[in-house]
């Protein structure tokens, strides 16, 4: 077995488990605070990242051309953008939807996915062709046989799996997290306690979108290419990776965003006619876990009132 | 003695009337309008294509109006085709059994092109493809209504198997899309790539969407090839090349005319794109025998998107039916027998012949690569002269 | 005693403001399909929205509903009938009954989707996928010429149904969003699936054969005294039909102890099992059932639209099945009819504005959704018996 190539396919597991990791995140946490599920939420990181690129041509336009300010510029403008709009989503179209049923939020949020969708691509100058994204981070890459390890990679997993390790800290430590968890676990109490439940809310969702967009400019980073359809399939993705992982559970979430993209690297790996048959393989292996684990692999602890 | 002047009035008034009726019936005979249809995808992900041809066809449809010495006003009914059969389908059935079009420019996507040849054929209407390559649309059906002003695959894998190896290049990896348009591509190119003594390394079968090649790559990587062939279209085109660099593959980069569009550069930048191979039928643009003049109307026109690869061909096969609509009358029986006896038909992509199947035949096949942030073709880039160096055999 | 009527809606005429409805919405859905010009179908649009809200206003709706309770047989047929009309009006344009047709088989596919979605409360996002499978059914036993084509349509249903057995499991033991990504993953796999593969024609796609009844080819075109009519009405008519038996078999299944199951189990799983009912057996029942309807209109559509690859059935068209479940109403089949028409009508007629109808279409459904969540024709309370002394 050529080590080179077990080793290049782990690495390209651990960078797309990372993405997956963080769109699933912003998955589960809305549906822990606000029990719904935001199907808009990948096509609101496409947004964002779109908004960074924009920020890029922006900074590019007036001269800054050092790529570590370029890119601080466009963490803030992306992040900070995809924020804004996650919160305002959860304040004008989720929050006031709470008594209707679950599926018309799903079905609202996916059809507002879908105008964001159109929106981009009609709106932005040549919206429908792909964007090439800067590569800023530094390019130079290690090579040991038939395995090259790239510092970009490194730097953008260990970048996003710190992200991941804050967001759990913020989750975990601060006030605002146990505010957050307050009020997945019980809103009712929770407003009792003078936690501000709108407040709690919108910041979430400011958070969970945040954390995507980050997803969103990874994505960009590697692949050095962004297009109006890249939301659909991370939201997709993400999505089936907090379901398996068990909604409502950071860990869960993790998990899932990790296993997803570990099926896919083996489905590519070991199936014939590589990347053919990966998704097929990926999504067959999900419905058997949900066979046998319904509510996902770390389940929900609720206890239904009769 | 009132009653005979008003009477004089009402006359004078009537007399009047209707020499200004007869003056104006007589010194502008309305034209008949005849509609003239469109299909592309206007779109989704190839819509930069689709657009440049609707633009382009747009473009020959306003130069015959503005031409006094049309018999007909032509009027265009565009529709997208969204790249998908069941829409092209629908949208076809509408433009085919609306009584007022005479005749239609049809598809980019050779996967719709399939479907709705039977759709033309149920309806009569004359149908001329403009940009969709594979060669069953034409050569899959005796259908007198289907008609093709582009070539088709198989001359353009030809030609590229010829070049490349005759370039010295000798093994082969090929990433194809699963549509018949990359499978089409793949099954000739390695039938050509075989019988000029190349060996075909590899193959992997990707989704047209497909946003992550690392685990194709990685086995490309590890055979090695002289050249990493993509056939699909531009945007999966982008997207390998773009990984490829990520993996430090070291390799000629080629693909098929998909990629052939501004789209290419904007996606990957100069630097990437640059020493890339593609091929496609006909001259460039601007050496056809009526492309400096497309291109300067269609300048001036002032479209906001360019005309693609398939622009000239889009307006060639536009110009085409409105000859025939201007020589046999707005009549889908008579339009279809005039393009069964096409012979050596000027336009601005050269004479045009249909052959038994409707097939116009596109000998010349160009070769370009990347330089500059440009398509240039071979024979006049600075790679043909030696300057500058594609990655070598290996 | 026992004949004075003491029922305060006992009126004279039951079945007018109905009736009246029926005869406007027919001749509404005429205008609107030949209408060619965009001014034309805003008007048109217009109008609906302020005959709506009068509607609303005046208290005609509400009559509409009594109406509906009362006689309601009798509406149905005259709905039934108005159909044929509008059919036989159109039966030269060939694409006006092209979209008819479709209208029609989207809103037998909504049918089996509410029988999941509305009834027992199964989402179910892969609506397209079975709906494709009984497309391609069709597709591959058309190649056999011995084959009798009404066969054809049941067999594209029971395959449909075969399909989802392996999905049983999953979808049985899960609820909710769970049950969601089940669905969507099982599309989503679907898809890919028939796009990888050969054996089934890959993204090229496969061609139906037409439907074939006595003898008779759907594809040509059938002329009654000297009158010759588009072929598609061959398909309308046929498609009338079999919207008609389905929507009889959703009634007939609404008032039955088993729809009765199926809304205890959507609206209280542990409730209804404290009844005694099985939930497994009555989420399998509504599962596999709504399935069959999906293979069968699907497997018409193809052989109507003769030819099928798996772009025709991707996530964006389940979702757009569940948009008609969803703005119609859930478990409402007159909410189901008319969600459909507008969401295959409405494309088609703004394509005039081409670019951007996606763009509408989905700010539409939200606003839908948002004002009015119950769906345009929310369903009703179950109606046992249409006689003179039903309670609204």
């Amino acid at each position: 077995m050529d080590f080179g190539l077990i080793a290049q396919y782990l690495a390209n597991g651990i960078l797309l488990g990372t993405m997956y990791a963080l769109v699933a995140v912003g998955f589960t946490l809305f549906f822990g605070v606000l029990d719904v599920v935001k199907f808009s939420h990948g096509d609101v990181l496409m947004l964002g990242t779109f908004i960074g690129f924009t920020a890029w041509l922006g900074l590019e336009a007036i001269g800054v051309t050092n790529p570590w300010i370029q890119l601080l510029g466009i963490l803030l403008c992306s992040l900070g953008a995809t924020a804004l709009i996650g919160a305002a989503i959860a304040k004008w179209l989720v929050l006031p939807l709470k008594k209707a049923p679950q599926l018309n939020t799903l079905l609202i949020t996916l059809m507002l996915g879908t105008a964001i969708r159109e929106v981009v691509r009609l709106f932005y100058p040549n919206g429908s062709n792909p964007k090439a994204f800067p590569a800023l981070l530094p390019n130079s890459a290690i090579e040991i046989g038939n395995f090259s390890l790239r510092a970009d990679s490194v730097i953008l997993v260990l970048a996003g799996l710190g992200l991941i390790g804050l967001l759990n800290l913020v989750i975990n430590r601060t006030r605002l997290g146990l505010a957050i968890r307050a009020v997945a676990q019980d809103e009712e109490t929770a407003r009792i306690m003078g936690i501000n439940y709108t407040l709690v809310v919108l910041a979430t969702f400011a958070l969970g979108s945040g954390v995507a967009a980050f997803a969103g400019i990874m994505n960009g980073l590697y692949y050095n290419e962004i297009n109006f359809g890249m939301g659909l399939i991370l939201g997709l993705i993400g999505f089936s990776a907090a379901i398996v992982g068990g909604l409502g559970n950071l860990y869960g979430a993790i998990l899932g965003g990790f296993l997803f993209a570990g099926l896919q690297t083996v489905g590519a790996a070991l199936l014939p006619f590589a990347s053919a048959y990966k998704d097929v393989f990926a999504f067959a292996v999900v419905i058997a876990l949900m066979a046998w684990k319904p509510t996902g692999l770390i389940p929900e602890r609720s206890s239904d009132r009769v | 003695m009132e009653f005979n002047m008003r009477n004089k009035f009402h006359g004078i008034v009537l007399a009047a009337t209707a020499c200004a009726g007869l003056a104006l019936a007589t010194s502008a005979p309305a034209k008949e309008t005849v509609q003239l249809g469109f299909l592309g995808p206007l779109t989704g992900g190839n819509s930069s294509v689709g657009l440049g041809g609707r633009n382009s066809a747009e473009l020959a449809i306003r130069l015959r109006n503005d031409d006094p010495n049309s018999k007909y006003t032509y009027e265009l009914d565009a529709l997208d085709d969204e790249c998908k059969p069941n829409v092209g389908v629908q949208v076809a059935t509408k433009l085919a059994t609306n009584r007022k079009v005479a005749g239609a420019v049809t598809h980019y996507c050779s996967a719709v092109a399939m479907g709705t040849v039977d759709v033309y054929h149920r309806f009569g209407l004359p149908a001329t493809i403009w940009g969709a390559v594979l060669p069953d649309i034409t050569y899959g059906n005796d259908y007198p209504e289907i008609t093709r002003v582009n070539g088709t695959m198989i001359n353009q894998n030809e030609t590229a198997a010829k070049m490349m190896t005759g370039l010295g290049y000798k093994t082969f990896a090929i990433i194809h899309d699963t549509t018949d348009y990359g499978k089409g591509h793949f099954t000739y190119l390695s039938k050509y790539l075989g019988e000029d003594g190349a060996e075909v390394v590899g193959s992997f079968g990707v989704t047209s969407d497909q946003q992550d090649f690392t685990a194709e790559l990685t086995q490309v990587k590890a055979l090695n090839p002289d050249v990493v062939v993509f056939a699909g279209l531009t945007p999966g085109g982008v997207r390998v090349r773009q990984q490829m660099d990520k993996l430090g593959i070291n390799a000629v980069f080629e693909g098929v005319s998909g990629i052939k569009s501004d789209a290419f550069f904007e996606g990957l930048g100069t630097d990437l794109a640059e020493g890339t191979m593609t091929f496609l039928e006909g001259a460039p643009a601007e050496k056809l025998p009526g492309g400096a003049f497309f291109l300067s109307e269609y300048e001036k026109a002032g479209y906001s998107t360019p005309p693609e690869a398939y622009g000239p061909f889009a307006f060639a096969a536009m110009n085409l039916l409105i000859d025939a609509v201007e020589t046999v009358g707005p009549d889908r029986k008579a339009i279809v027998g005039y393009m069964g006896k096409v012979q050596d038909h000027q336009s601005i992509t050269g004479p045009i012949s249909f052959d038994d199947h409707g097939q116009n035949t596109v000998a010349l096949i160009t070769g370009y690569v990347a330089q500059d942030g440009k398509w240039v073709v071979w024979e006049d880039s600075d790679y043909a002269k030696g300057i500058r160096q594609l990655p070598a055999a290996k | 005693m026992t004949d004075i009527s003491l029922n305060p809606l006992d009126r004279p005429r039951p079945w007018l403001a109905g009736a009246s409805v029926i005869l406007a919405s027919g001749l509404y859905v005429w205008a609107l399909i030949v209408a060619e010009e965009t001014w034309q179908v805003l008007g048109l649009l217009l109008l609906a929205l302020v005959a709506v809200v009068i509607g609303l206003k005046t208290g005609l709706s509400r009559r509409v509903q009594q109406d509906w309770a009362q006689s309601e047989p009798r509406l149905n047929r005259l709905a039934f009938a108005t159909l044929i009309v509008l059919i036989l009006a159109l039966s030269q344009a060939h694409f006006a009954l092209l979209m008819v047709t479709t209208v029609l088989l989207y809103f037998v596919a909504a049918m089996g989707l509410n029988i999941q979605f509305g009834f027992a409360g199964m989402v179910n996002f892969a609506g397209a996928a079975f709906f494709g499978a009984g497309a391609y059914t069709a597709a591959v036993l058309g190649t056999i010429d011995a084959f009798p084509p009404l066969l054809t349509l049941v067999a594209g249903g029971l395959v449909a149904l075969l399909l989802g057995i392996p999905l049983l499991v999953p979808i049985v033991r899960t609820t909710g969003h769970y049950a969601a990504v089940v669905t969507i993953a099982f599309g989503v796999l679907f898809r890919t699936f028939l796009e990888v593969n050969e054996i089934l024609g890959g993204p090229q796609g496969l061609m139906v054969a037409p439907m074939r009844l006595f003898g008779w080819d759907f594809n040509n075109s059938p002329t009654i005294g000297g009158f010759e009519m588009s072929f598609y009405a061959n398909y309308a008519l046929f498609a009338a039909v079999l919207a008609a038996l389905v929507f009889v078999l959703m009634r007939r299944l609404e008032r039955s102890w088993i729809g009765l199951h199926m809304d205890a189990v959507r609206l209280d799983e542990t409730a209804a099992a404290c009844f005694g009912i099985s939930v497994k057996r009555t989420k399998i029942t509504a599962f596999l059932m709504g399935n069959l309807i999906l293979g069968v209109s699907g497997a018409l559509y193809g052989m109507m639209i003769s030819f099928i690859a798996p772009a025709s059935f991707t996530f964006s068209d389940s979702l757009l099945l569940v948009s008609i479940v969803l703005l119609g109403g859930m478990g409402s089949p007159w909410g189901a009819a008319v969600a459909a028409t507008i969401v295959v009508l409405l494309p088609e007629k703004l394509q005039l504005l081409q670019e951007y109808r996606f763009l509408l279409f989905s700010i539409l459904v939200m606003l839908v959704l948002l004002f009015r969540p119950d769906g345009l024709l929310p369903r009703q309370l179950r109606n046992f018996f249409a006689t003179r002394r039903a309670v609204k």
